[in-house]
């Protein structure tokens, strides 16, 4: 973070302090502490245990992170899944508040291996919803199909 | 080579991105970057021995599919990869010092290589009149990255200013930086503050390079780098065969 003005931006979020053993000066950065993360999984059981079979991003963390876990996903598996091969398990029920099952959940953006390319038209409808704020009947749209 | 009937550019600016990239370089590109993904694909093709790494989570993926789209979070990225190393991994990998070259780009920078990303315009932060995307890692990994190459598509003075107001990250001093655009690259070797007019593509001249540039360039010769070679177009026509690569142009 060096050479960035953020530092002096944000003095809540960014504190230099001394290396306690080199003492060599380093950015520290406020760590995030979100109340909730909604994680779109493609599978996931009815206790919340949560399979990423693509890119995570940085949904490990996110899940760590939060006091609480919303997962949706595209469908619900049985735990066998987990215990055939509980090192793909990415997600624990323990972290988990609730499980949705939502196919398609991640539209219009992508989530492989189900859906391959973001559904630019549909990003448009969404954009357009948000500048008119009309989210919610975007959504509602979107849940019945009708989008 | 001839400008216009065998290369543009697009070409001669991929072909000198390319050419920055050694081998066992760990090589990272950054959200919405067409134009480097294309050239790390053909710098792959082109046998180079490199680590690609990026956002999609995927190392070294298959870089002989053709990207469809220019967005750089498609599975393009993912499938066929050996590993998965994500952004957390990355930021990692160049805080310990491991990462060599960054491809990273900006909304405006200036002669020290202080680079917007955040907010241009208006009044102070809060009131900016254009709010940026931030760049991700950008301000984490300049400072941590020995060869950050920045990637500008358009060369203006709208883009290259005389003083950026408010800077994402600066590029470091004891690292090297190095700003490359469709008509020269620029470099800031370590331990000096400034980038210098590097070399110049050979469908431009110094005097085009200084009315497009909103700082001073003292250099008053350089260079000229050589066309693209008939292997770098191969590699990039068989890597590219959408023509993403022109996208960002």
């Amino acid at each position: 973070m060096w050479g960035s003005d953020l530092l002096e931006q944000n003095p809540d979020f960014y504190k230099v302090f001394e290396c306690p053993w080199t003492g060599e000066k380093v950015v520290c950065v406020r760590s995030l502490k979100p109340d909730y993360s909604l994680i779109h999984v493609q599978e996931a059981d009815i206790y919340g245990n949560a399979r990423i079979l693509g890119p995570a991003y940085q949904d490990w963390l996110m899940s760590r992170a939060s006091g609480k876990v919303i997962l949706t996903t595209e469908r619900i598996v049985g735990t066998y899944r987990m215990q055939e091969e509980p090192k793909l398990t990415a997600i624990p029920h323990l972290l988990v508040e609730a499980v949705v099952e939502l196919p398609g959940g991640a539209k219009h953006g992508i989530c492989y291996p189900e859906y391959l390319t973001v559904d630019f038209d549909l990003h448009k409808e969404y954009q357009k919803a948000v500048k008119n704020g009309e989210v919610p009947k975007f959504a509602e749209k979107m849940l019945e199909g009708r989008l | 080579m001839e400008y216009g009937k065998d290369y543009g550019k697009e070409e001669m600016f991929a072909a000198a991105c390319i050419r920055e990239i050694q081998e066992g370089d760990n090589v990272f590109h950054g959200l919405a970057s067409s134009t480097p993904m294309v050239v790390m694909k053909a710098a792959k093709e082109l046998g180079k021995d490199f680590n690609y790494v990026t956002l999609s989570d995927g190392l070294d993926h298959d870089w002989l599919r053709p990207p469809y789209s220019a967005s750089t979070l498609t599975e393009n990225t993912y499938i066929g990869s050996v590993a998965t190393f994500g952004l957390d991994d990355i930021f990692d990998l160049f805080a310990r010092g491991q990462g060599h070259i960054a491809f990273l780009s900006c909304l405006q920078i200036d002669k020290t290589g202080r680079i917007a990303m955040s907010v241009l315009g208006g009044p102070d932060y809060d009131h900016s009149a254009l709010r940026g995307p931030g760049g991700a890692g950008t301000a984490s990994i300049v400072p941590c990255c020995p060869r950050t190459i920045i990637w500008k598509c358009a060369h203006d003075t709208r883009t290259m200013v005389p003083h950026v107001k408010f800077a994402t990250t600066t590029a470091a001093k004891d690292k090297s930086m190095t700003l490359i655009t469709p008509l020269c690259i620029f470099r800031k070797a370590p331990g000096e503050t400034e980038f210098k007019l590097d070399s110049i593509f050979p469908y431009t001249t110094i005097e085009e390079v200084k009315e497009n540039t909103g700082w001073e360039i003292a250099e008053t010769e350089v260079p000229v780098l050589d066309p693209p070679t008939a292997e770098e177009l191969a590699a990039l026509k068989k890597v590219d065969p959408n023509y993403i690569l022109g996208y960002e142009f």
